[in-house]
């Protein structure tokens, strides 16, 4: 191995060559072909199985579409959107979609965060508590609401029991309180989720070479202090990922809540795709619920753009 | 110290560093060790009474108060899960579906990310841009519209019917964008003066390096699919072509309560899961420490 | 020839019009059970494959059934399967079991919409209208029916009528599943409330209702009964059965309008209020599994369900008797849904398979018995009025109700698991739960209902 790093190495390569390749006119059409020659196999199946059917989407949404085939010529113009926006069950679902997200997506994120710090230290048996923290994440929902439905159980429920044992006697009532099911249905997608979260989190932490902690340490920086200035910077490219990867699976919270509270109680946890599922499958509205779809979807986009932009910009600040 | 090398020197410096870390750092691992046991316990708990239940006679899966201990634990659940199910196929057909799956997403969403990440060509940004919304787009009503296409396609009741849908996956492009934007330009660059192709690149340099991102896609790849219940309900009928999340859903909510074959029949599902997470988290520990300048 | 003989041969025909044994096969073998040559040769012509079998269809019939039957029901149904196989071995059932819930119906719309359907579906009754009205079902052939011994004489009245869509038969039932009253019989002869024949004595009337499950909480120490509110459609279930034994409607017989009387909602919203927020005899948060947990662990003395938890109770060795759910405002009725036979509509109709259909409809009618044991009440008369059946407790103590149960009202959006049940028992789960009073729970069911009647109809 030669004496000189391959960082010098390169930077010298760099300083000689620059990106001179990438530059002349030929050379683009070259880069074009190389750029699209590696998306295109995605790019085709992309554009067959989710573009294309949501375009279909956008086109049913503009007819009385229903799921037995029959209203596919009985054109409606905007009237289902119409009747999206002034449907006080999408803006009641709406609300309780942000609700979650806003409650959801903060724990999400920094509770993985910090799993990940803690199992990322000098410490014995990694792998099981990667393995236990992980392991919900492989659970099916339907099953995952049972369990949990039976620790929620009022009175007999192993929360509440437990409560009860150390003396709380009459323990919350977690799904039938109407601001209390939504906590609960928090608690229970953060048991089984955060597991994504703390994979990518330690993949980008195992990435953080030892070197820079040790050199910090000798510095004099304390636990807190590298965290701060080398951990969190360093992975703010992956933390702006599952900011915006949360915020959106957030918004499309369905199968747990369905299952849970079935939207309850009286309504105070549905969220939109709850209502966008029944208004299709259960009342074979498919178009009603494909244009209640492109409005969510809009408003997803929007929301989302808004967040990348803001951790884009935090982000380079950073660097 | 002329036979020394930077990098000799460093890695000294660095041992004596780790040798003589200080007392504060110690207790702080101790620390975190005791809170992770903490979190852990009570991580574990959820899992902890499925797998009790399942060893339960049926009849005390019910009992109230609830209790750990019972006097008849028995394997029977899982005999009737076994025997009452085409379990050995479901398998067969969920292993196949998610492993060709979990396959042709890594491969396509990492190549589009390299060309995202690494190809500075025209209409890099908004095909970037096309390709998040995809994200946002809500499944549910997409299965409609998928359905009348995958019938004009002829591919309703196959395999590939169940896999298509489920390849394009716009999250494991952005995954693993983000882990090669962390990547220095440097490496490649090395090589394309060498005269290594843009192909060389990604499939030399670039896949070995992403070994923690490739395992984290694949892993969640996976997963998902595996536990997909919607789409493989609607696009497959025969019996043999079901996969589990499809055949168990009918030992899982049929009238009367069976929690013991409930539970017995989820743990059934997830094992092969969890062997693969085990495996693949290996991979994950072992994706390369420090930024690929290993010296 | 002697009659094992005979039977051994019978077999072996059998085996030949399925397709199972050589022609070689066959000759020989009926050679050696004594037939002689030519006579075996005059068989084997009869009996060639393709030709006609014993029910006149071709041999080699495919017959694809869906059904959404899992658990002890999927059991049984496995069992009615299989002894139809056995007696028909020219036809090739191919039975489908698929999740119970919205996607089974989802799929099924989806199939028979796309033209590539099952044979023979099961279908809810209640789901079956909207099926039927946006033309996904073809409707049965009476005489054809009639034929495999399925006539309107063989089903009451009023379940026979409800198969029906502007005249024409679309669904033909196999069982009504009511909603019933279990009770402990140990906790109730403690409390007093069982006669000398250890049947309970008759209830009249609310306030004796209330009594009586008081008595009974005393003897519980927790509750007198017990019943699934949370997120569950028997908070409906148990409105609208009191709310009918007062005569009340919910929607006009077109399903257009919302005909709801206010004051005899009230009085069963009242009643039900009374029991878990007034007397607190029944438990108010508790979800469907929590309530078969209290039951089953004799916390309660009495729960109200559908039939169909019956063999979870004997599972569990809990002592309890069934009876049909107390008329306590005199109408005697309670919520119901049945079980159907439905034909999905076929781009082209295969004569031969569309005969299998009946058949095999009609061998499972026959063959309900074994159905019965998981609590439904079959609808084929010939059984239901059967000493078997009859002898057949509990399930049999509540077949009575049969002919006066009330379903849910018919629109397009109703029927079991849809919007309509959804949307109507949020409101009384919010009731039972004190968060509405009972008559803010009624301004809101009917408001939501009226605008599900408002909504352009998708069918």
């Amino acid at each position: 191995m030669s004496d000189i790093s391959i960082q010098e190495q390169a930077a010298k390569a760099k300083a000689q060559t620059g990106d001179v390749l990438a530059r002349t006119r030929a050379n683009r059409w070259r880069v074009d072909l190389a750029g699209y020659g590696f998306l295109l196999p995605f790019l085709i199946a992309y554009a067959l199985f989710l573009i294309w059917p949501a375009i279909l989407m956008l086109r049913m949404s503009f007819f009385n579409w229903s799921l037995d085939g029959h209203g596919t010529t009985d054109f409606l113009g905007l009237a289902n959107y119409g009747e999206v926006l002034s449907d006080p069950s999408f803006w009641q679902a709406l609300w309780n979609t942000i609700v979650f997200t806003v409650i959801s997506t903060p724990a999400l994120v920094i509770i993985s965060f910090i799993l990940a710090l803690l199992v990322n230290r000098a410490i014995p048996a990694k792998g099981v508590f990667r393995t236990i923290f992980f392991a919900p994440f492989i659970i099916p929902v339907s099953v995952v609401t049972i369990i949990w439905s039976w620790l929620y159980e009022p009175g007999f429920g192993l929360i509440n029991g437990t409560l009860a044992e150390i003396g709380i006697q009459n323990g919350p009532n977690w799904l039938t309180q109407p601001g209390l099911a939504m906590i609960a249905i928090v608690i229970l997608t953060v048991w089984w989720t955060v597991g994504f979260n703390f994979v990518l989190y330690l993949s980008g932490m195992q990435q953080i070479s030892r070197d820079l902690y040790d050199a910090a340490s000798i510095d004099g920086a304390g636990g807190w202090a590298r965290t701060r200035w080398i951990t969190i910077p360093l992975l703010g490219r992956i933390t702006l990922m599952i900011v915006i990867l949360q915020i959106i699976a957030s918004l499309q919270v369905f199968g747990q809540i369905y299952l849970l509270t079935a939207g309850g109680p009286n309504f105070s946890t549905r969220p939109v795709i709850q209502y966008i599922y029944e208004s299709g499958f259960s009342t074979f509205r498919v178009g009603f619920a494909s244009a209640m779809s492109f409005i969510f979807f809009i408003l997803v986009a929007v929301i989302s753009a808004v967040w990348f932009s803001i951790l884009q910009r935090q982000q380079r600040g950073n660097n | 110290m002329a036979t020394y090398s930077v990098g000799q020197a460093r890695r000294a410096r660095a041992a004596r560093i780790r040798s003589n870390r200080p007392l504060r750092d110690r207790l702080a691992n101790t620390g975190a060790f005791i809170l992770l046991i903490i979190l852990a316990i009570i991580w574990i708990i959820p899992l902890l009474w499925t797998i009790d239940t399942a060893f339960k006679p049926e009849g005390e899966t019910t009992i109230v108060p609830l209790t750990w201990f019972s006097a008849h634990f028995n394997v029977d659940a899982f005999v009737k899960t076994i025997n009452s199910t085409s379990l050995p196929t479901w398998y067969f057909n969920s292993f196949i579906t998610s492993a060709i799956i979990t396959i042709l997403t890594v491969i396509l969403s990492s190549m589009a990310a390299f060309a995202l990440s690494r190809v500075p060509f025209r209409g890099r940004g908004i095909l970037f841009w096309i390709i998040l919304a995809g994200i946002m787009i809500p499944g549910t009503v997409l299965i409609v519209p998928l359905f009348t296409e995958m019938q004009s396609f002829g591919l309703v009741d196959t395999w590939w019917g169940i896999i298509l849908p489920q390849i394009a996956s716009p999250i494991a492009v952005f995954i693993f964008k983000q882990f090669f934007d962390g990547i220095p330009h440097e490496l490649e660059e090395a090589a394309i003066m060498d005269g290594a192709s843009r192909w060389r690149v990604y499939w030399q340099i670039w896949m070995p390096l992403s070994r923690a991102a490739i395992a984290a896609v694949a892993i969640f790849t996976f997963v998902i699919s595996w536990n997909n219940f919607i789409w493989p309900f609607i696009v497959i009928t025969g019996n043999d072509m079901m996969t589990i999340p499809v055949g168990l859903a009918t030992v899982q909510t049929s009238y009367g309560i069976r929690y013991a074959q409930i539970m017995a029949s989820a743990i059934l599902a997830c094992l092969p899961v969890l062997i693969v997470f085990i495996f693949f988290q290996r991979q994950i520990v072992q994706g390369i420490a420090g930024t690929g300048l290993k010296e | 020839m002697i009659p094992e003989k005979h039977g051994a041969l019978e077999e072996l025909a059998a085996k030949m019009r399925a397709g199972r044994i050589s022609r070689r096969a066959f000759l020989e073998r009926s050679v050696a059970l004594g037939l002689s040559s030519s006579a075996a040769l005059t068989l084997l012509e009869a009996c060639a494959s393709g030709g006609p079998s014993a029910s006149g269809i071709p041999t080699g019939t495919h017959l694809v059934y869906w059904n959404l039957f899992g658990g002890g029901d999927g059991v049984r149904m496995v069992q009615m399967q299989d002894d139809f196989q056995k007696a028909h071995p020219e036809i090739n059932l191919e039975a489908i079991t698929l999740a119970w819930g919205e996607p089974y119906y989802t799929k099924l719309a989806m199939a028979a919409a796309g033209g590539r359907p099952p044979d023979v579906a099961i279908s809810h009754m209640t789901r079956m209208p909207p099926f039927a009205q946006g033309d996904l079902l073809d409707p049965f052939d009476l005489n054809a029916l009639a034929k495999y011994d399925i006539t309107a004489s063989d089903f009451l009245a009023p379940i026979w009528q409800r198969g029906h869509i502007n005249g024409q038969l679309y669904a033909v039932p196999l069982d009504t599943h009511p909603f019933v009253m279990y009770y402990n019989t140990e906790i109730a002869k403690k409390a007093g409330l069982l006669d000398a024949s250890g049947n309970l004595l008759p209830i009249n009337g609310p306030d004796a209702f209330i009594n009586a499950l008081k008595k009974a909480q005393q003897v519980t120490g927790g509750y007198g009964l017990a019943f699934a509110i949370n997120g569950d459609v028997t908070n409906w279930r148990v409105f609208y059965s009191l709310y009918s034994q007062l005569g009340g409607q919910v929607l006009s017989p077109d399903g257009k309008q919302l005909v709801i009387d206010d004051n005899k909602a009230l009085q069963a919203l009242s009643f039900m209020d009374d029991l878990t927020q007034k007397s607190k005899v029944a438990p108010a948060t508790i979800d469907y599994g929590g309530a078969i947990a209290l039951f089953a662990s004799g916390k309660c003395g009495f729960f109200w369900q559908g039939e169909w938890e019956v063999t979870t109770f004997q599972t569990a060795n809990t002592p309890f008797n069934m009876v049909p759910f107390p008329n306590i405002f005199g109408g005697g009725q309670c919520q119901a849904d049945s079980h159907t036979f439905v034909l999905p509509r076929q781009a082209s109709v295969d004569p031969a398979r569309r005969e299998a259909s009946y058949l095999f409809i009609s061998s499972l009618l026959k063959d309900s018995f074994v159905w019965a044991h998981g609590g439904h009440i079959p609808a084929y008369l010939p059984i239901a009025t059967s000493q078997e059946y009859k002898n057949l407790k509990p399930q049999s103590n509540y077949a009575g109700v049969a002919a006066n149960v009330v379903v849910d009202p018919t629109a397009w959006f109703s029927g079991s698991g849809s919007e309509f049940e959804s949307v109507v028992s949020a409101p009384i789960q919010a009731s039972f739960q004190g968060q509405l009073t009972p008559q803010q729970a009624l301004a809101q069911l009917k408001a939501s209902v009226q605008k599900l009647l408002n909504t352009p109809s998708p069918v």
